[in-house]
């Protein structure tokens, strides 16, 4: 990696940011609700990416945590008039506890094996909500007259003003992206792609495999489960065909289209699987006929990823004597 | 750098937005073009059109064109909520549509937010037209009207032991709690209340837990592609017992999914078809659809979208105004007994349509949906 092709590359990193930040003043309401669409599923695909990209694990039922995030927020909002933003930290609290419960008997299973368990999951947590399970879902019918966030005492209305709910979603968009960006850097995140990679090396190299693996499902999830908490923020009623298995199926989309591991991938992979086929809306029944054959045409030249991260290189002359690496 | 290229190009492509112009009425349709209920979306958007194409061919309305603009909603909620948006940034003076009553509450608040007139076609839960808001409408009667209906088809035939089986979907589960409520009180007996997982292709298990509880009739809430395939594998099953649909079975692909033998005997619960009725007004439109596009409409919730675009079409020529609240206090207050599609239409303070919409139909060995009584 030669130095002007890394400035080059935070080059275009900037104007895009720049772009992203400016470009509800250019637009209209329904043109910004697609781009508060983007951020949505690009924080869903950030946070599926720690799972799915870093430790391998193929999870298609993210959905679920996201559910439990969106409703922890509905029924303690409504109950109990509680601000959404304060239930924010809560609502990742419950997705993170409920992904140990459930994830703890099933991380040791493999690829495929991992994958059918927790469709299995998310089938539950969709079917359980419907059921109206404790009494506090609303079944069928979901929650609504969930309020509108407060920052600073001003209501940030997604439905009227979806500018102001923009900034709220980019604000913390860019929180995700450089805890995850510190994370992937880290002694941690270096830990969870060689177990990837080659699970056995890294047991026997001393790193505790399903120790890391179980952290990375309660931190994906417990980041989803905040998401929940906007996205209800947003909408403002909610019902459990807002987390079908497709859902799930979209965020895994996300990740493995826009390059698994990779967060420029990951935001990309939002942008195309969300903003395409609202830019083929013009082409109605057609489409997602569109959209599928965009996909299809897509994985087969870039079976890796649109994005796919870069291999790490440490170059031996710029080595630290001192450093102590993993 | 070819790749930014095309992004580049996709994301311009996508923010060039509508070219806005006001020499036109403009009005909003939206409808599940994709997604399980897109065979509703098409004829929604096909009848619509088809009346807009009438009233340009007679001069439009105020002297502009009537230009539709449709938005797919997907069935589901956040592309309905997306759809809302995109339509409401769009100048229109009102909105039909949609079909699924969880997807149109999705849409709700964003058109109450805009003070958008909307007139739904398909969402028959009791909620949406009891939260007080000023410029909703819908043109398809309530779940609880058709419970009643319902129940009293069932007891008249002198059925005492009753199996209710929904979907879980606010629509299905609304009637099913709806009718067991009704039978309460009356002298019957629910003996089976439960869900089936819509979308799957083998419901010989649920079918096999109503074979153990013998029920004299089974009342199915939920939507036509279910339907049609609990009545073949019914069938196959050799299991012997009257089902009765919701107003979601009026849907030609019911036939085709069960086979005709196995959909012979269905009775379902629906607003009536154009084809009976024997009004000039749905003859004329029935007509003119079948000339145009080769075939009768084949449901109703698509007529009615039709009959949400004529009362709107009609408070505009009649208060010569595009204001929202005009329109809508038109069609409270001074719209009387107006010859629809499907019959005559009133709208009470609620939004919701008076009067008495639902017949009973059965299908005969031919798999045509007969009109009884």
């Amino acid at each position: 990696m030669s130095f002007s092709g890394k400035n080059i590359r935070n080059g275009i990193y900037a104007a895009v940011a720049v772009c992203w930040i400016a470009a509800p003043v250019f637009l209209s309401n329904y043109q910004t609700d697609v781009l508060n669409n983007i951020a949505i599923y690009a924080l869903l695909g950030l946070s599926l990416n720690i799972i799915l990209g870093y430790g391998g694990m193929f999870h298609m039922g993210h959905a679920a945590f996201f559910a439990i995030g969106a409703y922890t927020t509905a029924i303690i909002n409504t109950s109990y008039g509680i601000p959404v933003l304060w239930l924010l930290p809560l609502s990742g609290i419950t997705a993170g506890v409920f992904a140990l419960v459930v994830a703890r008997p099933i991380i040791h299973l493999r690829g495929d094996y991992l994958l059918i368990v927790t469709i299995g999951m998310v089938e539950i947590v969709r079917i359980a909500l419907v059921n109206n399970i404790f009494g506090i879902t609303g079944g069928p019918n979901g929650i609504f007259g969930i309020a509108s966030p407060q920052v600073f005492g001003h209501p940030i209305n997604g439905i009227v003003s979806p500018g102001h709910y923009f900034y709220l979603l980019t604000a913390f968009l860019a929180f995700t992206i450089a805890v995850f960006y510190l994370l992937e850097h880290s002694r941690y995140g270096r830990a969870l792609k060689y177990l990837c990679s080659d699970s056995i090396a890294a047991e026997g190299s001393g790193i505790d495999t399903s120790g890391y693996k179980l952290s990375a499902f309660v931190i994906g999830a417990f980041w989803a489960g905040m998401v929940g908490n906007l996205y209800a923020g947003k909408i403002t009623f909610i019902s459990p065909e807002s987390f079908s298995f497709w859902e799930s199926v979209v965020m895994f989309m996300i990740v493995i289209l826009g390059g698994a591991g990779s967060i420029p991938g990951v935001l990309l992979g939002a942008i195309l699987i969300i903003g395409l086929p609202e830019f083929f809306q013009e082409l109605q029944q057609y489409r997602l006929l569109i959209f599928g054959i965009a996909l299809v045409a897509m994985m087969i030249f870039r079976p890796q990823g649109i994005l796919p991260p870069k291999p790490h290189t440490y170059p031996v002359d710029k080595l630290d004597e001192k450093e102590v690496t993993l | 750098m070819k790749k930014i290229l095309f992004m580049l190009i996709g994301v311009s492509l996508l923010f060039a937005g509508p070219v806005f112009s006001s020499d036109t009425i403009k009005i909003g349709l939206m409808c599940p073009l994709t997604g399980s209920w897109a065979s509703e979306g098409k004829d929604m958007r096909q009848i619509v059109e088809l009346l807009a194409g009438q009233v340009n061919e007679e001069g439009g309305l105020l002297g502009k064109q009537v230009e539709i603009v449709v938005a797919d909603d997907g069935g589901d909620p956040r592309t309905a909520a997306l759809a809302a948006q995109r339509l409401a940034s769009r100048g229109i003076v009102g909105v039909i549509g949609t079909y699924g009553s969880s997807v149109t509450e999705a849409s709700q608040n964003i058109y109450a937010a805009t003070n958008t007139l909307q007139i739904a076609n398909g969402s028959t839960s009791v909620r949406l037209t009891e939260k007080g808001l000023p410029y909703f409408f819908r043109t398809c009667p309530r779940d609880d009207e058709q419970g009643r209906v319902a129940v009293e088809a069932m007891l008249e035939k002198g059925y005492k032991r009753i199996a209710i089986l929904h979907d879980s979907t606010t629509y299905a589960r609304g009637l099913a709690d709806e009718a067991r409520t009704l039978l309460a009180d009356a002298d019957a007996q629910v003996v089976f209340f439960d869900a089936l997982t819509p979308g799957e292709q083998d419901y010989t298990t649920i079918l096999t837990q109503i074979r153990r509880d013998e029920p004299d009739v089974v009342f199915f809430t939920g939507y036509y592609p279910e339907a049609g395939m609990l009545l073949r594998q019914k069938m196959e099953m050799g299991l012997n017992v009257p089902f009765i649909g919701g107003d979601a079975n009026n849907n030609p692909d019911l036939v085709k999914i069960a086979g005709n033998r196995a959909a012979k005997g269905f009775r379902f619960l629906s607003p009536p078809v154009p084809q009976d009725l024997p009004s000039p007004v749905a003859q004329d439109f029935l007509a003119a659809y079948i000339e145009k596009y080769g075939q009768a409409p084949g449901s109703i919730w698509a007529v009615l979208a039709g009959d949400g675009f004529r009362v709107l079409a009609k408070a505009i020529a009649e208060t010569g105004s595009t204001e929202t609240a005009t329109l809508a206090a038109y069609l409270k207050n001074d719209l009387q007994a107006f010859p629809g599609l499907t019959g005559m239409i009133n709208f009470d303070e609620k939004g919701d349509r008076i009067g008495d919409v639902y017949r009973v139909y059965e299908v005969d060995e031919e798999g045509n949906f007969i009109l009884q009584m």
